[in-house]
């Protein structure tokens, strides 16, 4: 074994070597015979190297990972679609929730409203009509409220009444 | 990226984020596991992954990752299993580790195997896989000075071993 092994290999045990000297080293302890007390370093780098050549055993691997890959691939284009999808029936659920309301809505007010008089006089007389229907009964139920009023003199009448009685007691006590 | 520049770029280095995939879980099924499931990650996070420089170390990264998380899971079964009784499996070399290392290989395989976890990371990325120090310090995500202290210890350790071996012959 040369100097410049031995020095390397020196320089290998401290871990002061570069990557290319200790390939240098893999290679001479992989190519050369080496003296007995270096048999075990030997070993050390040829172990290095047979470690090196551990590979995925199976073809069935890479297809595996290609297919894998590659089916990937497609269902890129394939999930842009189902993104696509799901957006379209988002907005036509809107849509038809929207028009389905605004349907609820028209029927629930009565048709007659919607449609009214044509000739503005003959619309006019309905609309006084209606006011002066309005107004009878304002004067009716006017009236009737004048009844409350009987309550109020009553109740003045009677407190009226109980203060008299009060007076008159607090007289008899002072007498 | 496309699926041009993944074959080109990402699946030659299959084999060594399967090796360090093997290392960590020593089960040459799951390591292949791991790394389909990188590889997958990467393909379908190949958009927003622009901005990363050292494709390789951060597939290792992954993977390393990947591979701790299955570490983690087995660890919960066979603590569950252990409780009602059941045999834990032994830890004992993969199919491979069997078919391509040879008996006296073995015994360099056994000693790096008794390595602490890190220092068997450290001296399989630096003399197997043959990356960088910044390189591994990217992977392992451990400061550039544990990486050194590390494989300091670790190729210390295998030499005091080697020593022994040829000493005595154990």
């Amino acid at each position: 074994m040369d100097s410049k092994i031995q020095q390397l290999l020196d320089q290998y045990w401290k871990c002061e070597t570069s990557l290319e000297e200790e390939k240098e080293l893999r290679a001479y302890f992989n190519e050369n015979e080496v003296s007995e007390d270096l048999k075990e370093t030997a070993l050390l780098f040829k172990y290095f190297e047979s470690q090196k050549n551990i590979e995925t055993s199976s073809v069935v691997f890479e297809n595996k990972i290609k297919v894998n890959t590659i089916s990937s691939k497609r269902g890129k284009v394939r999930n842009m679609f189902f993104a696509t999808a799901k957006i379209a029936a988002g907005v036509l659920v809107l849509v038809a929730a929207t028009y389905l309301v605004r349907q609820e809505i028209r029927k629930s007010y009565p048709e007659e409203i919607v449609d009214t008089y044509s000739d503005p006089q003959l619309a006019f007389e309905e609309t006084k009509k209606a006011l002066m229907m309005i107004s009878k009964t304002f004067g009716k139920a006017k009236q009737e409220a004048g009844k409350i009023t009987i309550f109020n003199e009553a109740e003045q009448i009677i407190q009226k009444g109980t203060t008299k009685d009060d007076k008159e007691k607090t007289e008899k006590i002072k007498i | 990226m496309d699926l041009e520049a993944f074959e080109n770029r990402i699946l030659p280095a299959k084999n060594k984020l399967f090796r360090f995939a093997l290392k960590l879980l020593n089960n040459s099924e799951e390591a292949e596991d791991v790394v389909q499931e990188v590889l997958i990650k990467v393909w379908n996070g190949r958009a927003s992954m622009n901005q990363v420089q050292n494709w390789e170390a951060w597939c290792m990264r992954l993977t390393k990752n990947l591979a701790f998380d299955r570490i983690r899971a087995q660890k919960r079964k066979s603590t569950d299993l252990m409780e009602i009784g059941f045999e834990v499996k032994q830890d004992e070399p993969s199919p491979h580790d069997k078919a391509e290392i040879t008996e006296s290989m073995q015994q360099v395989n056994r000693l790096i195997a008794s390595l602490p976890e890190k220092q068997r990371q450290v001296i399989h990325l630096r003399d197997v896989e043959g990356y960088s120090y910044n390189e591994i310090v990217e992977i392992m995500e451990i400061d550039m000075n544990q990486v050194k202290v590390s494989l300091f210890r670790a190729r210390s350790a295998v030499r005091e071993k080697l020593i022994k071996i040829n000493a005595y012959g154990l």
